[in-house]
């Protein structure tokens, strides 16, 4: 009686143990009943917002289909990327993933991503942003589509501007105008700043992208070759270093201190002047902003004619290494980065698109305030560059920061900092 | 008398046969009962071998290769080892941040500890009350406290130095100066002293009353019974406090992670520590067989320092049973 229980006892264990190793790759279906394939969709679209705009592309596609059923795999933001590794590497990934635009050719080069020659043709390709299209080729070859984007622009407070004197049609062009501009736009009260008229490094913008701008739009690292240690570059630092110094470092830590929270950002409170954001701050300012008159405008230029650089981040869409249904996949890809739920995408996001034409249908549709940035926004995507992951330098940030932050906290001279970097650079290079 | 002899002999060795039959018996029985130890504990085996000891062994493997989790695995040698000592500068650094913050650490959290298990050890009213108050941070969770801390920290709002600013201190930037972003987390570290605390609370109330009696009559002072009484009796959990928080010290991860932007380990690359350069060198580069050698490297140097500890301890830790000699 009693071994008998023991025995029963340990094989439920055993059959437990076993069970919980196997789980889900059996349950997993192939097909819907109807003999439709799943195509499963990873995405880190969970939020209130974003989950039901995703779902309603993904249901549109769906109805239209008689072969292919999507389902959609909601991922949390920083679990989805190690997830996809793994299951790359069991060989049983998803079908279709939103990944980061910036390490396309990092994935293809680790073969984590499926090649899409042969899906994608000329025509195909010239729906897209170039300077998106360039991020997705590796070696001539396209690894992902892309899908949204974005652009920094420069926010400013026009009843500011009019109480300061100043033109509230005539932003700052260039960095000397905007240091003009900021002076004027400051509101001392003793030693204590009431207002900023404006900080180069808050917002949604940092020394990376002021340095490349005074470079004439050079990068730290551009077909290969580095651009880290040059006199622009150094030029630019010294020239961020000024603002700190110029409004002390007191006042720039209590300002940045209250950038937590949405609702008190210090540009919608009206506590700086001036702010670079990227194109989707508009509706914060629209639904905390009460009403506030501003402006916007691309980022000054280093000197006229210099170029009104930005940068850009965004998103693709790509096949897993190995994915089970590639051409499937692709035919949802071609959906969801088509015009219709590119539009869809865009109206209710208030999000830069990758599909030209979606975009141009966006900026036709929408009225007021709503249409006059997201116009600006699109046209700003001509000066927007990409900076994507370099394959030969994939960790040169982490070296390059450090000594940026060296010097805005006066402990190194920019030239030294910055030859420091670019040799710390050196070393990193994969052959 | 001889048959009667001859009965009991022969009934003796009835028993002894018998003895023997049971024994015989209770063996199979016993190697019956490990079959079904061994069966009772086969899902942990099977998770110990799966789960812990194959993918450790394949992570030894792989510190030699160019494993990217991917597309390479080519055996490479020592390459990795040497490239922690040549090319990586990050490596230093992370390791020295790391060693600063163990060597800073342990032993203020552990006085900070014994400390405070003191102090309230003392027979006072509404000790329970205090005893309370001082445990209650060790019950935060981790981000939660973390959180907590960058506001208090926040360079001119935080409480923290508009208290240090009632006394007349300007308080420094704490998570956004260099220089200060590791006392910063030391800070935090000495807020959460509790677990500890409790710890020494209940082997200060095992050291038996009749050893402060025996000092009393011999008039000794309240530092001498502190010292030679109360520190050699709780030497055994101070050893134990010190080998395990040494080891949890050098996995400081999460702290870096969450209170540094975008857990980058900055400024200046001041609390990048060891485990997050690692985790950057394998989920971010996809560097995996150099984060495997990083990790084993880890592994040496704390398992070097724990036998140094083991070995030291036996100087100074009193054990009440007197057989570490």
């Amino acid at each position: 009686m009693k071994k008998g229980l023991i025995f029963i006892i340990s094989a439920i264990l055993l059959i437990g143990t076993l069970a919980g190793c196997s789980g889900e790759e059996s349950v997993q279906a192939e097909k819907t009943k109807d003999g439709k394939v799943i195509v499963d969709f990873w995405s880190f679209w969970g939020s209130e917002t974003r989950r039901p705009i995703i779902e309603k592309i993904i249901e549109d596609f769906n109805n239209s289909q008689d072969e292919v059923f999507v389902k959609h795999t909601y991922l949390p933001w920083g679990d989805i990327w190690t997830k996809n590794l793994a299951s790359v590497a069991a060989g049983n990934p998803a079908d279709v993933i939103i990944n980061d635009i910036n390490s396309v050719a990092q994935r293809a080069e680790n073969a984590q991503s499926e090649d899409l020659s042969k899906y994608i043709d000329e025509s195909f390709k010239n729906q897209f942003y170039p300077h998106l299209w360039e991020t997705v080729m590796y070696g001539d070859k396209p690894y992902a589509v892309p899908f949204n984007t974005d652009t920094r622009l420069l926010f400013y407070n026009k009843d500011a501007f009019k109480e300061a004197g100043l033109d509230p049609e005539k932003p700052p062009a260039t960095w000397a105008e905007l240091e003009e501009y900021a002076a004027k736009l400051d509101i001392k009260d003793g030693d204590r700043y009431e207002r900023v008229g404006f900080y180069p490094l808050w917002g949604s913008i940092g020394a990376a992208s002021w340095m490349t701008s005074a470079d004439g739009g050079k990068g730290f690292i551009q077909d290969g070759e580095l651009y880290i240690n040059t006199p622009k570059k150094q030029e630019a630092l010294q020239w961020l270093l000024g603002w700190k110094e110029r409004l002390g470092e007191k006042t720039v830590q209590s300002f940045e201190a209250e950038f937590g929270s949405e609702q008190s950002n210090p540009f919608i409170a009206g506590k700086v002047a001036m702010w670079v954001d990227i194109g989707t701050f508009y509706t914060q300012i629209r639904d905390y902003g009460e009403d506030m008159n501003f402006g916007v405008a691309p980022i000054p230029a280093f000197e006229k004619g210099s170029g009104n650089w930005s940068d850009g981040g965004g998103f693709v869409a790509e096949i897993p290494k190995g994915a089970k249904h590639p051409e499937e996949a692709m035919k949802f890809i071609k959906y969801l980065t088509g015009p219709e739920a590119q539009k869809y995408w865009a109206m209710k996001n208030y999000d830069n698109v990758a599909n030209k034409e979606a975009a141009e249908a966006v900026v036709n549709e929408l009225k007021g305030d709503d249409k006059y940035v997201y116009e600006a926004s699109v046209k700003n995507l001509d000066q927007t560059q990409l900076f994507p992951v370099p394959v030969k330098y994939p960790d040169y940030q982490n070296r390059i920061n450090p000594h940026i932050d060296s010097v805005l906290l006066g402990k190194t001279k920019p030239e030294k900092a910055l030859a420091k970097a670019e040799k710390d650079v050196e070393k990193l290079k994969r052959k | 008398m001889k048959s009667y002899d001859t009965t009991i002999a022969r009934r003796g060795a009835g028993l002894a046969e018998k003895k023997e039959k049971t024994s015989r018996r209770r063996m199979s029985r016993q190697t019956r009962e490990n079959i079904f130890g061994y069966l009772f504990i086969s899902p942990w085996i099977i998770g110990f071998l799966g789960l812990t000891l194959g993918p450790l062994l394949f992570s030894l493997f792989a510190s030699f290769t160019d494993y990217n989790i991917t597309s390479r695995m080519n055996f490479i040698g020592l390459d990795n080892f040497k490239r922690m000592f040549t090319i990586d500068d990050l490596f230093k650094t992370s390791l020295w941040n790391t060693l600063y913050y163990v060597l800073f650490s342990v032993p203020l959290t552990t006085a900070g500890a014994i400390f405070l298990s003191v102090l309230l050890n003392q027979k006072v009213r509404g000790m329970k009350f205090f005893r309370t108050l001082y445990y209650l941070p060790a019950i935060l969770s981790g981000v939660a406290v973390y959180f907590l801390w960058m506001q208090l920290l926040s360079p001119s709002t935080g409480l923290v130095n508009t208290f240090l600013a009632w006394i007349g201190i300007e308080g420094p930037a704490w998570l956004f100066d260099p220089e200060w972003t590791k006392p910063a987390l030391l800070l935090m570290k000495m807020w959460s002293v509790g677990g500890g605390m409790l710890l020494y609370l209940a082997s200060l109330q095992g050291v038996s009353a009749s050893l402060y009696e025996a000092a009393d009559l011999d008039g000794a002072g309240v530092m001498q019974k502190f010292f030679y009484i109360t520190l050699p009796m709780i030497s055994p959990i101070i050893f134990f406090d010190v080998l395990t928080s040494t080891i949890g010290a050098f996995q400081i991860f999460q702290e870096a992670y969450v209170m540094t932007e975008n857990g980058s380990g900055g400024p200046g690359n001041s609390l990048l520590f060891y485990n997050l350069h690692m985790w950057n060198n394998a989920f971010e580069v996809f560097d995996m067989g150099y984060a495997s050698a990083m990790a084993w490297l880890l592994f040496i140097v704390v398992m070097v320092l724990t036998i140094i500890n083991m070995k030291l301890g036996k100087k100074w830790v009193h054990y009440e049973g007197g057989d570490n000699k």
